[in-house]
């Protein structure tokens, strides 16, 4: 019965929901998913992890190589993050050359590693001009039910606070390296940036915020993916991005940067906790 | 911000005039305004016109054609399929003309049209959510102006030169009718035909039209002057 | 959060120029400089498309954007999805149920808030061609200088030397925003009195608009 009302008014069937201040799939408004991550997943990657948010599953692997440093930034070395949306994770993806959507989520993401400064390209030099890492992060996205990007971020958090790097020598004058892969360091960050995503659902009264979407909740409140994600790093924004939908009042900032900021303390913990005592669940109480 | 009748508006701007009166009477509103719950919005950019009694719309410079029921239209046919030709409006999609809506015509005795042919014809259904469909006949069965246009010339201006020119205000047509003969079809859809007895005639009617968009009626007027001196080879 | 209406005459944007009907054989066409960043943008439509991408319920939105040197990149398809879903709301895509309407932006010159000039220019080319819209929107740019300061649409050297970039897109009718989003590191007081200082400096785009149009309206009436 529930499913064809669900078929036959799906507006109205998701404004019954909303009207009694739940959700379709039980949450309140601004309760997340539980979170299911892993660390060193991958064994033939340097790091990784894997994440289970809900339904919406990725996985991150990071891999290493040794190049010259550009000759513009001779102290810089390589961050390079890939996001790709396999057309396993939804229907929405086809096979072939990355769409749109697949270059805008990489995009975000890329945006959201800059924007926080949580890693000093310096940090990846080894020799000025002649030596430098080239870190590849690869994070693919398994199962697409809402909120990619945020699960794309914890993934590859996760997996750069786990990636540690081998020593290396260099010889100026012979130009030989030497690899000692025992002798590892772990990689400086500074903080964990943790993005939130939010839908915007119109009612007349006023508009609703539902923090952690499900990619039906996305489809249902319009636009392409969700409509708002808020960034924090260190108790600092690092990136608050609207795409269209609909407005949000002063009150509703303040909401939002509330409930992010708390999430964003309770994935930092979360990923902290994975990584110290290997795998455990971790279901957030709801407020 | 209130709005009155001649002002430049905006999209999103909010008539509360024309709401107010449509309280105590009826009230027609034209393109460009919409109205959501009790209000009335802008969503075309241009001058608000008001009619008596209470006919509101923007006047508003636009290129591409929107179908509109009642409007008489000028189509290129490029298709014959079964009992029906396509028709080019430039809209967003080609309009239909059944074979049949052409005064006289039977099963047997198909009306004249090849591929390629331009067609004066009326908008008879135009909705967002249908293929235009377009007629050749009076609601009398009579043809009128409208059907095929042989020989002549056809070229594209904007929708509102095309409103400018239809105005029985505007000098432009009666000026240039004085000068030299021609025959004319203005379409709604931002084509017009003319035929006129030489090739120099025609091109001039046109370029007189085209320059026509952005002068005011004292200018029209000098400017047809100019034209048919320079056509009858006094100027150079 | 409030400013001071002191604060508010003060608003300053960098001198903004434009031409309607640019193109001739577009629907909708105009170029924009906002200081030294020049964009130039088409519009077309509705029109006929293919029918893999047609919507039953409203317009399909295509936004293209090119930058200077022509070859397409990754940042690109980020500004088109802005862009797309700031139109998206402007836009009354429903009276034109199985259609497109196509956007085509040409970056010519950058030098700062090239986004926020992209959608402003966009704008104008949509009023330009007539499409049925619900409102007009407005990109405003603020950056967070070295020391917090707020600078409203920044320089060049500004923004180079800012420690955050912000840029807000507002409707005409509500004052609501629209699309936002950031560059850099910033504080949660600081982006709302960002927002604050940008929807104030959005009626000065808008009042832009109206001047544009009404040179229009005065030539083509």
């Amino acid at each position: 019965m529930t499913d064809a009302y669900k078929i036959i008014h799906p507006n109205k069937y998701f404004e019954d929901y909303i009207s009694c201040g739940e959700r379709p799939d039980e949450r309140g408004f601004s309760d997340h998913r539980s979170l299911l991550l892993s660390v060193h997943s991958i064994k033939t990657a340097e790091a990784s992890a894997v994440l289970k948010c809900g339904n919406t599953a990725a996985v991150c692997g990071i891999s290493l190589e040794l190049a010259t440093p550009k000759a513009e930034e001779p102290d810089n070395g390589f961050l390079v993050i890939n996001v790709e949306m396999t057309p396993l994770c939804s229907s929405k993806f086809r096979p072939g050359p990355p769409s749109d959507q697949a270059q805008v989520i990489s995009t975000a993401v890329n945006d959201v590693i800059t924007n926080s400064k949580c890693i000093d390209l310096k940090d990846l030099c080894i020799v000025s001009d002649k030596l430098a890492w080239v870190v590849y992060c690869d994070v693919a996205c398994i199962d697409n039910d809402g909120s990619v990007i945020d699960a794309c971020i914890v993934t590859l958090m996760a997996s750069l606070k786990t990636l540690t790097l081998p020593t290396v020598s260099y010889d100026v004058e012979t130009e030989e390296i030497k690899v000692d892969p025992t002798v590892r360091i772990p990689l400086k960050m500074s903080g964990l940036p943790v993005a939130t995503s939010f839908a915007i659902y119109q009612t007349p009264q006023r508009n609703i915020l539902l923090s952690d979407p499900t990619s039906y909740e996305e489809d249902m409140c319009g636009g392409i993916g969700t409509n708002l994600i808020v960034c924090w790093n260190e108790g600092l924004l690092c990136g608050v991005q609207k795409f269209g939908g609909s407005n949000i009042s002063t009150e509703d900032h303040k909401e939002l940067f509330r409930v992010s900021k708390m999430r964003s303390e309770v994935i930092r913990e979360a990923i902290i906790t994975c990584i110290t005592g290997d795998t455990e669940e971790l279901s957030e109480s709801p407020k | 911000m209130n709005l009155s009748i001649g002002d430049v508006v905006l999209p999103g701007d909010r008539c509360d005039e024309i709401s107010k009166i449509a309280v105590k009477s009826k009230v027609l509103i034209g393109p460009g305004l919409r109205r959501e719950s009790d209000n009335v919005y802008i969503t075309k950019p241009g001058i608000l016109k008001k009619r008596n009694p209470n006919t509101f719309w923007v006047d508003s410079y636009q290129k591409r054609y929107i179908p509109s029921r009642g409007e008489n239209i000028i189509g290129t046919v490029i298709q014959k399929a079964g009992d029906i030709f396509r028709v080019d409006v430039g809209g967003s999609c080609p309009a239909a003309l059944s074979y049949l809506s052409f005064e006289g015509a039977t099963k047997k005795n198909r009306p004249e049209v090849q591929i390629g042919d331009v067609i004066y014809a009326k908008m008879l259904v135009a909705s967002k959510d249908m293929e235009p469909e377009l007629v050749c006949v009076d609601s009398h069965g009579k043809k009128g102006r409208l059907g095929v246009l042989t020989d002549g010339f056809v070229f594209k201006s904007s929708l509102s030169l095309i409103r400018k020119i239809l105005n029985p205000s505007c000098p432009l047509i009666d000026s240039l009718k004085k000068e030299w003969p021609f025959e004319i079809a203005a379409g709604m859809n931002g084509r017009i035909w003319i035929k006129a007895n030489s090739m120099r005639e025609t091109i001039a009617v046109g370029n007189a039209i085209l320059a026509a968009e952005y002068l005011s009626d004292e200018d029209i007027k000098s400017m047809c002057n100019n034209v048919a001196s320079i056509l009858a080879g006094h100027l150079s | 959060m409030k400013i001071e209406p002191e604060k508010l005459k003060h608003h300053n944007l960098k001198p903004m120029k434009c031409e309607l009907n640019y193109l001739s054989k577009s629907d909708g066409s105009s170029i924009l400089s906002q200081g030294n960043t020049v964009v130039l943008v088409s519009v077309n439509g509705p029109l006929e498309i293919k029918s893999a991408y047609q919507s039953m319920e409203k317009a399909t939105l295509e936004v293209l954007f090119s930058n200077k040197g022509g070859k397409p990149s990754v940042a690109d398809r980020f500004k088109e999805n802005v862009i797309r879903q700031t139109c998206e709301s402007a836009i009354l895509g429903c009276l034109f149920p199985r259609t497109g309407i196509n956007i085509t932006i040409q970056e010519l010159e950058n030098y700062g808030g090239l986004v926020a000039c992209a959608v402003n220019c966009t704008c104008l080319a949509l009023l330009n061609s007539g499409v049925a819209m619900r409102h007009v929107v407005a990109a405003v740019t603020c950056a967070v200088d070295d020391v917090g300061n707020l600078v409203l649409d920044p320089t060049h050297e500004q923004i180079q030397s800012s420690q955050a970039l912000m840029y807000f897109v507002f409707e005409s009718s509500e004052k609501n925003m629209v699309t936002g989003f950031t560059e850099g590191k910033f504080s949660e007081d600081t982006y709302l009195e960002a927002l604050e200082l940008c929807r104030s400096a959005s009626d000065l785009v808008f009042k832009f608009y109206r001047e544009i149009v009404s040179k229009y309206c005065s030539v083509i009436g």
